[in-house]
C-alpha cells in the first residue's frame, strides 16, 4: 500500500523538521551572543580610540571581500552554504632535491611577486596599532559569519522540509480522501 | 546434426542475453567515469569565485561584519552593505534590499530585525532559497523569534486538520 509508506515518510520528515528547528534555535542563541560580544568590543575600542574613530568614516574606498560563500546543492532544491576565507595560501612544499636545484640557480632571479589579489585586513582601516578590543570584535564577528552560514543552511532545510511535507500531505489526501 | 552438450550450452547462453565478462567491465568503467566527471564538475563549480554576504543594519552591525571581511566596494559595482541611519528612508532600505535579492552574486543577506520589520512585506514575498535572509538583533531591539519570517512560516504549517 502506498498510504502507509507515505505516512512513514511523513513522520520521518516531521521528526527531521523538529530536529532542525531545535538546532536552529540553539545556533541562533550562539549567533546572537557572538554579535552582542562584538558590539561590546566595538564600544570598548571606541572608548579607547575616540567616539568617531570606529565607524563608517573609516571605511576604505576600495574593499575586497576576505570571506566568500560557497553553495552546494545536496538534494533537489536544497542549498547548503559554506564560508571560505579567501587569500589562505598553503605553504609551498619544497623537497630536498628541489631545494638543491634552487640554490644552483643562484640569487639572480627576483622572487616571484606575491599574489596581488590578497585582500587587505579591514583592521588596517582603523590604524596601524589598534586596541585589542577591536581585534576581539573582529574575531566575534568572524565566528558570527560562520554561524550565519550554518543558520542559512538550516533555514533552507526547514523550508525544503516544509514543502516536502505539504506535498506528501496532498498526496495522502488524494489517496485517502475519507480520512481528511 | 546433433549438437554437443557444450555447444548447446554456449548457444543457450548466447540466446539468453547474458553479456560476456568483457562488456560488464566496460560498463562499470563507463559508470565510474560518469561519476568522476560529475564530481569534477561539482568541485570546479565550488572552486570558482564564491558568493558574497550582504548586510543591512545599523552602524555597529555593519562595521562589525565588515571587520569580519565581507565588504565589497569598487567602482564597478554597488556595495554589498547599507548603513541604516536615522534619516535613511524606508524606500531606500526597500530598494537596496530588492537590489540584493536580484543580484546573483549574493548568497546571504544579514538584516537587523527592526529594519526587517520595515520591509516585512518584501521579506515575506521572497520564497527562493538564494539569497537566504537572516534576521539578527540590534543593540536596541533584541531578537524576537515570533517576528522571524522563516519561523512564522514553519509555525503556521500545522493546522488542526493536518494533525488528524
Amino acid at each position: 500500500m502506498a498510504a502507509p509508506d507515505l505516512r512513514a515518510e511523513l513522520d520521518s520528515l516531521l521528526l527531521q523538521l523538529l530536529g532542525d528547528l531545535e538546532e536552529l534555535e540553539g545556533k541562533r542563541a550562539v549567533l546572537n551572543a557572538r554579535v552582542e560580544e562584538g558590539w561590546l568590543s566595538l564600544a570598548k575600542a571606541r572608548y579607547a580610540m575616540g567616539a568617531k574613530s570606529v565607524g563608517p568614516l573609516q571605511y576604505a574606498s576600495h574593499m575586497e571581500p576576505q570571506v566568500c560563500l560557497h553553495t552546494s546543492e545536496a538534494q533537489e532544491g536544497l542549498q547548503k552554504f559554506k564560508v571560505v576565507r579567501a587569500g589562505v595560501h598553503t605553504p609551498e612544499e619544497v623537497g630536498p632535491g628541489e631545494a638543491a636545484l634552487r640554490r644552483r640557480k643562484g640569487p639572480a632571479k627576483t622572487p616571484e611577486p606575491q599574489s596581488s589579489e590578497a585582500p587587505q585586513d579591514p583592521l588596517n582601516w582603523f590604524g596601524i596599532l589598534v586596541p585589542h578590543s577591536l581585534r576581539q570584535a573582529q574575531a566575534s564577528f568572524r565566528d558570527g559569519l560562520q554561524l550565519a552560514a550554518d543558520i542559512a543552511s538550516l533555514q533552507n532545510r526547514i523550508d525544503w522540509g516544509r514543502n516536502q511535507i505539504r506535498g506528501l500531505q496532498k498526496k495522502l489526501k488524494q489517496l485517502e480522501p475519507g480520512a481528511a | 546434426m546433433r549438437m554437443s552438450p557444450e555447444a548447446a550450452g554456449r548457444t543457450a547462453h548466447a540466446r539468453s542475453g547474458v553479456r560476456p565478462t568483457g562488456s560488464r567491465t566496460a560498463e562499470a568503467g563507463l559508470r565510474w567515469l560518469l561519476v568522476l566527471w560529475g564530481d569534477l564538475c561539482l568541485a570546479a563549480g565550488m572552486a570558482g569565485r564564491g558568493k558574497l554576504i550582504a548586510v543591512i543594519g545599523d552602524e555597529d552591525t555593519v562595521t562589525g561584519f565588515l571587520l569580519g571581511g565581507i565588504g565589497e566596494l569598487n567602482k564597478n559595482r554597488h556595495p554589498n552593505f547599507l548603513v541604516v541611519e536615522k534619516d535613511t528612508t524606508i524606500n531606500e532600505i526597500e530598494d537596496t534590499f530588492r537590489q540584493f535579492l536580484h543580484r546573483d552574486d549574493i548568497g546571504i543577506i544579514l538584516i537587523n530585525q527592526y529594519i526587517a520589520e520595515m520591509v516585512r512585506h518584501a521579506l515575506d514575498a521572497h520564497q527562493h532559497s538564494i539569497p537566504a535572509v537572516l534576521e539578527i538583533p540590534s543593540k536596541e531591539h533584541p531578537y524576537d523569534a515570533a517576528k522571524d519570517s522563516i519561523l512564522r512560516r514553519a509555525r503556521g504549517m500545522f493546522t488542526a486538520e493536518d494533525l488528524r
